[in-house]
């Protein structure tokens, strides 16, 4: 299966090779009818270029899904006042949340195609929040044609209530370039005039002269401390509230007393100003913050994970017949349809039908589960066998997926509060240094009058904290910008200290350790006519029509059959004719009536027969990932703890654990079991890293000391994750430690290379052996060789698992 | 030198224009897309498609 051929468009492999596409004169194989739609759109709309332009697609973004039928509702006038704010002359602007964005080519590439739909009038993508506005003439089109071409292009649209349309992230991004901007403006100024003042310290300067660059440098640093730095005193006054004080306070307090102390020197002229240094560490620490936004706003957006996983629209049936309704305006007792395959939009009864449910992503649970009337459903979980009626219970945010939503939220909360020891230990630092010059200007001043302002001045300037306050940004900054090459986006900066620390790995299995695909172990055959072989290749050749989640078993199988009068029969299986004979797949009962289920330890199973008599079993279970084992031994040799926590029934979880070794592991928890069972080995002084990918996965993703989800894992799980891998492969969990150990190598050469020159400089500059441009000199010098060398990590971690072209 | 006492408040003055610019245009939103321009700039939109077959 892995050397197959990439999908053009999706990047999945191409399992059967009938399709093909022609792009810029070169046939490209592609997966399925679906993405050759998409390719085919894209190129005849004169948009090829986006394939050159994108970055290497995650597999299976991209593919379409087939529901075009369900926007046809979105067309109706209500649907417009439910999702947009109708303008005067026809004109609606809706917002759009796009999901399976991954890069800005995608966001081009929507915007151009929906600029050419007749009667579109604006459509503006933003790529940081995946939200798409748009202005159209309701005249000429509804807001379901905009959101079925989206999907036509293998998007996910789902139009967003207007009330969530402003983005708390933009208006946080819009805030925080604001800040940096004065506090850049403020510093590049406040340092121009400090040249000016060390200037005339050397070749003399007037006393009005040097009091009116004060007072000029006293305008320009006071909007930067009460604006640009107003979020540190924010945080230092709600951590002395809460009694938790973090690394604001001491920040907030160098700030505070170096600004404080510059303006009596200039009101009362004393002896030095310090505005440059203060602007600066202001300038430093809030690209700092700036940049790690930017990196945790790349992750998905919390507003619409919950709901994603949802049907937009669902059939409820009233007492004159049935409607299709947007899923929002369900409410407990109302009876909606469910047909096969469909999404269950809320938590609620089985009223009619019998099916089974795929609850994975829930729970954990592998295997479909069968319902019967009265059984209670998930909201989240997928309908698979048949048509059913579910009486609605509860709805949003108080269904299970809702609590899990927030008891995910709530750990996240409460996690272990890390100690950025290196901030705290700069920040004091500068602290330090301002006593240290307020002494040495004092006792100059006694001793020698004359030369207290100079020494005073190379004492501060040789010892600004740059260095210091550098020191972890740019190794953090230059560690998110290498972990994103190597396709691991990190979302939260502190994610990449704990993992350095890390002394457990803690695993999902189902989508984690696992593919959460099917796979055949083991063929059993019945009739003396056949082989094991020969029952595979009809099987699959059968199955290949079909959408059943077991059926993904067979699609890796090369067949040479071509199976006919293919027929799907809801809850029982599917029928075929291959070869002229008649086969049956599915459930014992239907393939052949009258014979019994084999005793097969539990795992998912798929009887063949002819519709008389039983011909062979295929027993299927989930395939661990391909480098699973590999990345679990890896993970060992580095010293760590390995284990196993899963949802999933304990004789699937045994099966994986055995197979990869893992002595540890807990089968059957729930997620606050999980959560419970993270926080004992936390409690025994575990830092613990978890890797998971289920919406069951959230709470104990978000309580982790780190956590890293796969880029396919439901969304909130990505949401509670610090870290989201792209790929298949479980490879990065290995890097990913790897790149944080060594940051937090490079963070100790650099705090050590900072408070060493500033301790073999400052009794220097204290005996008055260091000149003024010396010191700046040095303290330039300084911050470069910090700066050079946190960028050694950009080639740090092995280079080939880089992107795959 | 005392130039420098007209000179110095009126750069204040224009830096302080800048500033209520750079204001207005984060506030209409022009900069809330910060990878999308860089990528724009190299993209044609009236490619025409290639003559397949």
């Amino acid at each position: 299966m892995s050397d197959a051929a990439a999908c053009f468009h999706c990047a999945l492999p191409v399992l059967d090779k009938r399709y093909t596409v022609s792009i810029d004169g070169l046939a490209r194989a592609v997966c399925c009818p679906g993405c050759k739609a998409v390719a085919e759109l894209i190129r005849d709309s004169g948009m090829s270029q986006y394939y050159a332009l994108r970055e290497a697609p995650e597999p299976g973004v991209g593919r379409p899904e087939d529901d075009a039928g369900e926007w046809e509702i979105f067309n109706r006038p209500d649907m417009l006042e439910a999702f947009g704010a109708t303008t005067s002359g026809g004109k609606a602007e809706a917002t759009i949340y796009v999901g399976g964005m991954y890069c800005t080519a995608c966001s081009w590439l929507i915007e151009t195609t929906l600029r050419a739909v007749p009667g579109v009038a604006d459509a503006d993508v933003n790529p940081v929040t995946h939200r798409l506005r748009t202005v159209i003439d309701t005249r000429q089109v509804g807001l379901g044609d905009v959101l079925a071409t989206l999907a036509r292009l293998g998007y996910h649209p789902q139009p967003l209530a207007p009330e969530s349309s402003a983005a708390p992230e933009v208006i946080e991004q819009r805030t925080a370039l604001k800040r940096l901007l004065v506090a850049s403006l403020g510093m590049m100024q406040a340092m121009m005039f400090a040249v000016a003042l060390y200037a005339g310290e050397f070749k003399g300067i007037s006393a009005d002269m040097e009091r009116f660059l004060r007072l000029v440098s006293f305008f320009v640093t006071t909007p930067v401390v009460f604006y640009s730095a107003r979020p540190f005193f924010a945080g230092a006054i709600r951590g002395i509230r809460s009694r938790h004080p973090g690394m604001d306070l001491p920040v907030a307090i160098a700030i505070g007393a170096a600004y404080a102390a510059s303006v009596w020197s200039t009101f009362y002229d004393g002896p030095a100003v310090w505005y440059d240094s203060v602007t600066m560490f202001v300038f430093f620490l809030t690209v700092g913050r700036f940049l790690e936004m930017r990196a945790r706003h790349r992750s998905i957006d919390k507003s619409v994970a919950l709901t994603s996983i949802l049907p937009n629209t669902v059939i409820r049936v009233e007492e004159d017949g049935e409607a299709t309704v947007p899923a929002t305006q369900l409410v407990a007792g109302d009876t909606v349809r469910i047909r096969a395959g469909e999404p269950i939009p809320a938590d609620g009864r089985l009223l009619e039908g019998s099916t089974s449910v795929d609850e994975a992503l829930l729970t954990g649970e592998s295997r479909p589960l069968a319902k019967a009337p009265g059984d209670s459903l998930l909201a989240g979980s997928v309908n698979l066998d048949a048509q059913i009626l579910l009486e609605v219970g509860n709805t949003g945010v108080d269904t299970t997926l809702g609590t899990i939503s927030r008891l995910s939220e709530r750990a996240r909360y409460t996690r272990p509060g890390f100690v950025r020891v290196a901030d705290r230990v700069a920040s004091y630092i500068v602290v330090a240094i301002l006593v240290v010059a307020v002494l040495v200007a004092t006792g100059w001043s006694m001793v020698a009058p004359e030369r207290a302002f100079e020494i005073t001045l190379s004492v501060l300037v040789v010892t600004c904290p740059c260095a210091l306050a550098l020191a972890t940004p740019a190794a953090f900054a230059a560690a998110g910008t290498r972990l994103a090459q190597l396709r691991l986006l990190v979302t939260n900066g502190d994610a990449v200290e704990a993992m350095s620390r890390a002394t457990h790995v803690v695993f999902d299995k189902t989508g984690t350790l696992t593919r959460g695909l099917p796979r055949i172990a083991e063929t059993r055959v019945f009739a003396d006519d056949t082989d094991a072989d020969t029952l595979t290749r009809i099987a699959a050749a059968i199955e290949s029509a079909s959408t059943h989640p077991l059926a993904r078993a067979f699609g890796a199988i090369d067949t040479s059959f071509e199976a006919t009068e293919v027929e799907t029969v809801v809850g029982h299986g599917i029928s075929g004719t291959v070869d002229g004979r008649h086969y049956r797949l599915g459930r014992s009962a239907y393939v052949a009536p009258g014979s019994s289920e084999a005793g097969t330890d539990d795992r998912p199973t798929v009887y063949i027969g002819d519709g008389e008599t039983l011909l062979g079993v295929f027993v299927l279970d989930d395939e661990p990932r391909a480098d699973a084992a590999d990345t679990l031994t890896a993970l060992r040799s580095m010293g760590l703890e390995v284990s196993l926590i899963s949802g999933d029934r304990h004789a699937a979880v045994a099966r994986t654990a055995e197979e990869l070794g893992i002595d540890d592991f807990a089968a059957g928890c729930t997620p606050q079991d999980k959560l419970d069972h993270l926080k004992r080995l936390q409690a025994g002084g575990a830092v613990v890293v978890m890797v998971g990918d289920g919406i069951n996965d959230a709470p104990i993703l978000a309580g982790a000391d780190a956590s890293i989800a796969p880029a396919h894992s439901a969304l909130l799980a990505q949401t509670s994750a610090d870290v989201i891998m792209v790929g298949d492969l479980l490879r990065p969990v290995v890097t990913a430690v790897e790149i944080a150990r060594h940051t937090l190598r490079i963070v100790r050469q650099n705090l050590a290379w900072a408070i060493g020159y500033n301790i073999v400089a400052l009794p220097l500059a204290v005996a008055g052996l260091v000149p003024p441009w010396l010191a700046a000199i040095g303290m330039s010098a300084s911050s470069l060789i910090v700066v050079l060398n946190a960028l050694r990590l950009s080639r740090a971690g092995s280079t080939d698992r880089t992107v795959p072209a | 030198m005392s130039i420098l006492y007209f000179l110095i408040p009126l750069a204040l003055l224009i830096l302080g224009l800048a500033v209520w610019a750079f204001f207005w245009a984060v506030g209409s939103g022009q900069f809330d897309d910060l990878d999308t321009p860089a990528m724009r700039i190299v993209l044609d939109d009236d490619t025409r498609p290639a003559d397949d077959p």
